[in-house]
């Protein structure tokens, strides 16, 4: 992949090998991933577009990837409602996102 | 009431000939006749009664039989009905609440209700539309396809055909209690909250099924805490959920449901401690200071909120004995105990001070103040306290301590005059956050004169709420105008508008549009205000809402209560505007009309 045109989309995978591939822009809605894929970071995940979140399971990656999704369709309108979470993952999740500072 | 039932029985005897002329049994008619001249009377009676009740319609066609040659005779009754039924308040009802839907005619809806009148009410007994069984009719029975009703078996089978209705559109009237409740917490954002909150809330809606939290990081657990608060959910279960043994500090907003045992069981559980911060403590008592001190705990920030069970003699223990350790005190509502004299001890021992804060201490007054003046190491000073006092000791205040404080915070002391603003000019070299509240003493000369020629830096914190002049009798006040004024307004802005991040001149109603129009005028910036509040300053009109919007890039919240002359603005994104009544509200080009 030539670093000086970036892939459109990213490549997000769990500890348990699941790959998810979303668009950059969603993505970049975490703090974490954003600096991760931060070109001028020189980090083999900018390099390459693909990063490897270790602490992360697929069940839980699957559902941030849901919410990169979601924030980027309700961007632009007032008074969003939360997106639906499942009682039994929040606690999981809520560790996620403190990690991917979203 | 009588006159009722005769009526009905001459336009019964007229029915009563058409179908003997169909060949249909008398004993039903009579037996049918009976029942509705009872319904009749009940319903008469209860008319008179309570007009309000719904009543129950007598059964207009006891034996539907489709193509009879009675159609007609059916229909002329059905179109009574249906008239009966459009002048009941029910009626109204409904329709109300379907205004707006497609189907949003008055026929159609009392056609549905005569239809809905006419099925067997809950207890009689009934053929199932689909499998033909007879079965009771109770309220939840289900419609069928072609409009009967189901058996209980048919229904549960039936529900997967019959979908529910897509949720309704909701009209600009609803919801807007909780778009109104979000906008009081400020959040104006658009777009989702982040996730983060997101699974903060939902952990709190769902907490008592939570056993543990795992290694929560510090900062979650502490808005955690503030959510679970804020829903009066912390129990002594809820807090079992908190209590680390490794970690240093604990944050309870709402402990009002514990009970002095719980205290016990931070202090035990908890014992690295260092900040202890509890709210609405009120079964706290002696025991609990005694045992933070037989443990010989290193607090070094103690906040609490009206822990009245404390005496007086424990606290002076407790100063002496942990005294030198505290970094910060925060204390509000106590009425009980904490005197003067408890204050002289705390001076004494708490050499390492260096915030102060003292909300509604009842017994604390000029005495305690001159105290205070003696601590050298505060650098925090918030103080609002029930008693009457002096000037004089705030001055003194002022004189010892002003060139080392970082934040100074004065509410309700009436009779501070000009003295305290040359003080605080003289002195503070420092300051980044100044509250001088609800005084009526201060000129508007002095606060400017502060604020011109001042060499302490851009406060980013300054608060001046009510402080004005209050005279019935001359709303307009006196010539040289008192409180924070136009004069003192442009001044404040001009010192600190460039680092300003929250101003608050509520009340200050002397404030003049001139003033306004200066301080926000067109190359006017202040790139990080916040939060403003400028309630009941009658003069901001919807031009100077503009104008505020125009100089203040990063407002996420305006506070404008009583500021009636707001009638239609426009709101930049990400602007909480809290307070208006009835006025045109565009948010990002979409046009809302306030509902009053």
């Amino acid at each position: 992949m030539a670093d000086s045109i970036q892939s459109e989309f990213v490549t997000l995978v769990s500890c348990d090998g699941f790959e998810f591939i979303i668009p950059r822009s969603a993505a970049c809605i975490s703090g974490t991933i954003r600096r991760m894929l931060d070109p001028t970071s020189k980090f083999s995940e900018a390099l390459s577009g693909r990063c490897v979140l270790e602490n992360i399971t697929g069940i839980v990656l699957e559902k941030v990837c849901e919410y990169f999704m979601y924030n980027e369709k309700h961007k632009d309108q007032a008074n969003v409602a939360d997106m639906e979470i499942q009682a039994e993952l929040c606690l999981e999740l809520l560790m996620a996102a403190d990690y991917l500072d979203t | 009431m009588t006159s009722y039932p005769r009526v009905q029985s001459s336009v019964r005897s007229a029915l009563t000939d058409f179908l003997a002329s169909n060949n249909i049994s008398a004993a039903q008619i009579r037996d049918d006749y009976g029942r509705r001249v009872a319904d009749a009377a009940r319903e008469a009676a209860q008319e008179e009664e309570d007009a309000d009740l719904d009543m129950e319609e007598p059964e207009y066609e006891p034996t539907p039989e489709p193509d009879s040659p009675e159609d007609k005779a059916k229909k002329r009754k059905r179109q009574q009905a249906i008239e009966k039924i459009k002048k009941t308040k029910e009626f109204a009802r409904r329709k109300a609440r379907r205004t707006g839907e497609p189907d949003d005619d008055d026929d159609t809806l009392a056609n549905e209700m005569v239809d809905e009148k006419q099925r067997p009410t809950p207890g009689q007994l009934e053929n199932c539309e689909i499998c033909g069984k007879r079965f009771t009719v109770t309220p939840y029975s289900k419609t069928g396809p072609s409009g009967g009703l189901l058996c209980a078996e048919c229904s549960k089978n039936h529900v997967g055909g019959d979908k529910k209705a897509p949720p309704k559109k909701r009209s600009s009237g609803i919801g807007r209690r909780q778009n109104q409740s979000a906008l009081l917490d400020g959040l104006a954002s658009q777009g989702a909250q982040s996730l983060l909150e997101t699974c903060i809330k939902k952990v709190a809606e769902n907490i008592s099924d939570v056993e543990e939290f795992g290694d929560l990081p510090p900062p979650v657990m502490h808005r955690l805490s503030q959510i679970l608060a804020r829903r009066r959910a912390i129990t002594s279960t809820t807090l079992d959920l908190f209590l680390r043994p490794q970690n240093k500090e604990i944050n309870i907003y709402d402990c009002a449901k514990l009970g002095t045992d719980d205290y016990h069981k931070i202090l035990a559980t908890m014992p690295n401690l260092t900040r202890l911060n509890l709210r609405f403590v009120t079964p706290m008592k002696d025991r609990i200071f005694q045992y933070m001190m037989d443990r010989n705990m290193d607090i070094q920030d103690l906040h609490l909120d009206s822990p009245n069970l404390v005496t007086d003699e424990v606290w002076r223990q407790l100063f002496t004995r942990l005294g030198p350790r505290l970094r910060s005190l925060k204390l509000w509502n106590l009425d009980s105990a904490f005197d003067d004299e408890t204050v002289e001890v705390m001076a004494k021992n708490c050499t390492q001070l260096q915030r102060l804060k003292l909300k509604h201490l009842n017994k604390i007054g000029d005495k305690a103040l001159e105290t205070i003046s003696t601590m050298k190491t505060l650098q925090h000073l918030s103080l609002q306290i029930s008693q009457e006092t002096t000037p004089e000791p705030l001055l003194q205040i002022l004189t010892e301590l002003g060139s080392n404080l970082r934040s100074l915070s004065l509410e309700e002391f009436y009779f501070v005059d000009d003295r305290l603003l040359e003080l605080i000019r003289e002195k503070c070299r420092h300051l980044t956050k100044l509250r001088l509240a609800i005084n009526a003493e201060l000129t508007d000369k002095a606060i400017a004169n502060l604020f011109r020629g001042w060499s302490n830096p851009a406060l980013t914190f300054a608060d001046f709420h009510r402080v004005r002049d209050v005279d019935m009798a001359n709303p307009g006040g006196p010539p040289e105008p008192v409180g924070l004024a136009s004069d003192g307004f442009v001044a404040l802005m001009e010192h600190s508008g460039a680092r300003l991040q929250s101003l608050n001149v509520a009340s200050c109603r002397h404030v003049s549009y001139a003033a306004y129009e200066e301080a926000f005028g067109e190359h006017k910036r202040y790139p990080e205000l916040k939060y403003m509040d400028i309630a009941f300053n009658g003069v901001v009109d919807d031009y100077l809402a503009q104008c505020i919007f125009r100089c203040c890039p990063a407002l996420t919240r305006l506070v404008v209560f009583g500021c009636f002359k707001i009638r239609d603005i426009k709101i930049p994104r990400g602007v909480a505007v809290i307070g208006t009544v009835g006025a045109k509200l565009t948010i990002d080009g979409i046009t809302q009309k306030e509902l009053v």
